[in-house]
C-alpha cells in the first residue's frame, strides 16, 4: 500500500481530466453535496455522480467575499469551490442535486444556484414520522423528473432497479473495507484509509469502480492473511465520529496518528454508517419508495431526534474494540455541536470510554493547540489501559 | 537544600507567556524559576534550567532525568521525555496534596480543567476553544486598556460597588465593550470586577461541563488574580484547596514529579 503522498488537489486534477474525456464522449455529470443525495437516480440516468462538497481551506477566502466568516468551513468551502475558479471538477457538473440539511447549507444553496443548475430537495427533519417519508418520496420523485428533464433522458423502473443493485454492491464493498480495520493490529492506518477512500469516491464508470473497490479489499485481505500490520496492537484504537473524515480537512485525524493513536473506525459524515445501510428492494415496491426510505435513514445531526446514531456508536465501539472516541464538529456547525453533548453522555457515562470533543475549522492555525488536546487524550487513554491491566 | 551530593529531577514547562522550571531532589525539596518565554523557547528553557541548577549549585550532570512540558515542549531538545501539561498539572497537584481531584489551570493562551485520580493520573480534561477568551492574555489586554497592570487589576476588583455586566469574552470585542463602558463613566473597579465575573462564569461553566470534583485547586499565572479567584469561588460555591506553591509552577512541578517517577 502506498503512503499518503498525493494531495487532494492532485486527486481533483487527475479526476477532472478523465471526467472531461467522459464528457467529450457525451456523458453527463451530476454533482452531489451530501450523503442524502440519492446517487441511484443519477446512475439510473446514465450519468456520473460526483461529490462536490468542499473539504479544503483554499476556496474559503473567496467564499468570504460573499458569505460571512461566521459560517461553517464546509459551507464556505463548498460555495468557494464553485466561485473561486480553482476547482477543476465543479465546472464539469451539468447540474447538482442538493438537500435542505442544515441552515447554512440550504441558505448557501440559494446563492450556489446562480452558478449551476440545481435541484434542492426538501429533506424532512423528523424522519421517524410517516408524513416525513411520504414527503420525501415525493421529493425523490421530483428529483428523478428533474434529472430526466435536465439530462434529456428517461429513467425507467428497470434502470432504477439496476442502479440500486449496483449502489448496494458499492455500499457492501465499502462496508467490507471499513470492517477490515476490525482486526487488531490492522492492515491500514486511518489516514491512509481515508486517503484511498477519498480517491476512490471519484469514478467515471460504476462497474470499473466496483472492481477497484474489490481490488482494494483483496489487497487489505491479503495483508490481514499475511499478518502485514500498519500499526501495533497496543496503539490506542480511536473511533472517529462527527465530521472531518475526508482528505483535505483531515488535520486532526493526522494529529491523532502522529500522537500514536490509530483511527480504526469512522462514524458520521463519510463514515461506515453511511455505507452499511442498504436499499431494501422489494419486488412489489416502487423503487423510488425503496430509495427514499434508505436515504431518509442517514444519521446526520440535522435530523431530530437522531437516535440511530447513538445505537450505531454503541455497537461500533464494541465491534471495533475502541479505546477512545473523538467527536469533531466544524466551527459554527450547530447540529453536530449541540448533538455532541449527547454523544459525550453516551461515550463517557454509558460506555465508560475516554471522550474528546474538538471544534475547529479547515485552517492550520490551531494545530499546536489541538496537538496538546490530542496528545493529552492519548495520555488519558494510556493511563486507562494501564489501570485496566492492573485490575 | 543541603550541600551533600544529590540526584536531581527537573521539570520545565515552556508556556506561551512564561517558561517555568522546577528542580526536585530525592527528598522532595523543590526550587523553581520563571522567565518570560520570549521568542526563543529553547534558549529560555536553557536559561530557567540554569537558574534552578544555580540555586542548588549543581550542573546538568547531576540531573538524573528531565521532563519537558507546555506549549513549547517540542523545542526542549535536552529533555529526556516530553508530556503534555495536562498530565503534568495532575501530577503536580497530586504531589502537593493527594486528595486533589481537579485542577483548573488558567494559562497565558489557554485554560483547562483536569480531573485526576489518587495516583496523580489525568483521567479527563476539557480545554477552551482556540482563542484568548478565558486566558491570561485576555486579562493582559483588559489591564492595558485600563492603563494599569495585572497586580493592580487584582486589587481594584474588591473596590467595585456594582460590577458591570460584561458580555464579550473575546479580546477584540471586550476592548470595544470597555471603551463603551468608560465612555458611559463607569469606574475602572466596576469594569474590572465585571470582567472577572464574566471570566469566572466562563471558566466555571467549563468546569461544570466536565463535572466538579472536590478537592480542587486553581493554577496558572491567572490564579494570582485574587479578584478572579474570589469570583470563581463564589460562582462555583466551593473554595479552592490551598496550593502552597506559586500557582504558576504547578505544571513544571508535575514534570519534575514525572522525572522523579521515571528515573
Amino acid at each position: 500500500m502506498a503512503t499518503v503522498t498525493e494531495t487532494i488537489q492532485e486527486v481533483h486534477n487527475d479526476f477532472a481530466l478523465t471526467l472531461e474525456m467522459a464528457k467529450d464522449e457525451g456523458k453527463k455529470v451530476v454533482g452531489c453535496l451530501c450523503s442524502y443525495s440519492p446517487t441511484e437516480l443519477i446512475l439510473a440516468a446514465g450519468a456520473i455522480p460526483v461529490g462536490l462538497c468542499g473539504s479544503t481551506q483554499e476556496p474559503i477566502t473567496k467564499a468570504e467575499e460573499i458569505l460571512s466568516p461566521d459560517q461553517c468551513p464546509k459551507v464556505k468551502a463548498t460555495y468557494g469551490r464553485a466561485i473561486a475558479g480553482t476547482c477543476p471538477i465543479f465546472p464539469l457538473a451539468d447540474c447538482v442535486i442538493a438537500e435542505t440539511t442544515c441552515d447554512g447549507r440550504k441558505k448557501m444553496y440559494e446563492l450556489l444556484e446562480r452558478e449551476v443548475p440545481m435541484c434542492v430537495m426538501d429533506l424532512p427533519q423528523k424522519p421517524d414520522t410517516s408524513a416525513a417519508l411520504d414527503h420525501w418520496i415525493e421529493e425523490v420523485r421530483k428529483a428523478k423528473t428533474y434529472l430526466e428533464q435536465q439530462l434529456g433522458v428517461t429513467i425507467t423502473d428497470d434502470n432504477l432497479r439496476e442502479a440500486i443493485a449496483k449502489g448496494n454492491r458499492r455500499r457492501k464493498l465499502i462496508t467490507n473495507l471499513y470492517y477490515c480495520r476490525i482486526h487488531n493490529p490492522g492492515p491500514i492506518n486511518g489516514l491512509e484509509f481515508i486517503n484511498t477512500m477519498t480517491k476512490l469516491q471519484y469514478y467515471i464508470d460504476i462497474d470499473n469502480h466496483l472492481e477497484t473497490l474489490e481490488q482494494f479489499y483483496s489487497s487489505l485481505q491479503e495483508q490481514i492473511d499475511k499478518k502485514v500490520h500498519a500499526h501495533s496492537a497496543n496503539q490506542p484504537r480511536i473511533l472517529w465520529t462527527g465530521l472531518g473524515n475526508s482528505l483535505g480537512c483531515s488535520k486532526v485525524l493526522e494529529l491523532v496518528e502522529e500522537c500514536g493513536g490509530v483511527v480504526v473506525c469512522q462514524e458520521g459524515c463519510g463514515g461506515v454508517t453511511r455505507s452499511e445501510d442498504q436499499i431494501i428492494l422489494m419486488e412489489d415496491e416502487d423503487p423510488i419508495v425503496s430509495i427514499a426510505k434508505r436515504y431518509l435513514r442517514v444519521t446526520c445531526a440535522c435530523m431530530t431526534p437522531n437516535n440511530q446514531r447513538f445505537d450505531d456508536l454503541t455497537r461500533l465501539c464494541d465491534e471495533f474494540k475502541i479505546d477512545g472516541v473523538i467527536d469533531l464538529a466544524w466551527q459554527f456547525c450547530q447540529p453536530f455541536e449541540i448533538e455532541s453533548y449527547r454523544v459525550k453522555e453516551l461515550v463517557k457515562d454509558t460506555l465508560d470510554l475516554p471522550f474528546l470533543h474538538i471544534v475547529t475549522d479547515y485552517s492550520q492555525s490551531d494545530t499546536e493547540q489541538l496537538r496538546i488536546r490530542v496528545e493529552g487524550f492519548m495520555e488519558q487513554i494510556a493511563t486507562r489501559k494501564r489501570h485496566d491491566r492492573r485490575n | 537544600m543541603t550541600q551533600k551530593k544529590k540526584h536531581y529531577f527537573v521539570g520545565i514547562d515552556a508556556g506561551s507567556r512564561t517558561t517555568k522550571a522546577v528542580l526536585l531532589d530525592d527528598e522532595g525539596n523543590l526550587v523553581s524559576a520563571i522567565r518570560p518565554t520570549g521568542i526563543n523557547v529553547g534558549a529560555t528553557a536553557e536559561e530557567v534550567f540554569g537558574d534552578v541548577l544555580g540555586q542548588v549549585d549543581a550542573t546538568p550532570r547531576d540531573v538524573k532525568y528531565l521532563v519537558g512540558t507546555g506549549y513549547g515542549r517540542v523545542s526542549l531538545e535536552f529533555a529526556d521525555t516530553t508530556v503534555t501539561e495536562l498530565s503534568c498539572h495532575a501530577l503536580g497537584a497530586n504531589f502537593i496534596n493527594p486528595e486533589i481531584r481537579m485542577v483548573i489551570d488558567i494559562g497565558g493562551q489557554d485554560s483547562k480543567v483536569i480531573q485526576l485520580d489518587e495516583n496523580g493520573s489525568m483521567v479527563d480534561f476539557i480545554m477552551n476553544d482556540k482563542c484568548a477568551a478565558g486566558t491570561g492574555k485576555f486579562l493582559e489586554m483588559v489591564a492595558r486598556k485600563l492603563e494599569t497592570d495585572l497586580e493592580n487589576l487584582s486589587d481594584i476588583h474588591f473596590e467595585s460597588e456594582q460590577p458591570c455586566a460584561i458580555n464579550s469574552m473575546c479580546v477584540v470585542f471586550v476592548e470595544t465593550e470597555i471603551i463603551s463602558l468608560l465612555a458611559r463613566g463607569e469606574s475602572a473597579a466596576n469594569i474590572v470586577s465585571g470582567v472577572n465575573w464574566a471570566f469566572a462564569n466562563r471558566i466555571g461553566n467549563m468546569a461544570r461541563r466536565l463535572g466538579i470534583k472536590e478537592q480542587y485547586v486553581l493554577t496558572g499565572g491567572v490564579a494570582k488574580n485574587r479578584g478572579l479567584k474570589d469570583a470563581l469561588n463564589q460562582y462555583l460555591g466551593v473554595p479552592f484547596a490551598p496550593l502552597g506553591i506559586d500557582p504558576q509552577i504547578n505544571g513544571a512541578l508535575g514534570a519534575a514529579v514525572l522525572a522523579l517517577r521515571s528515573s
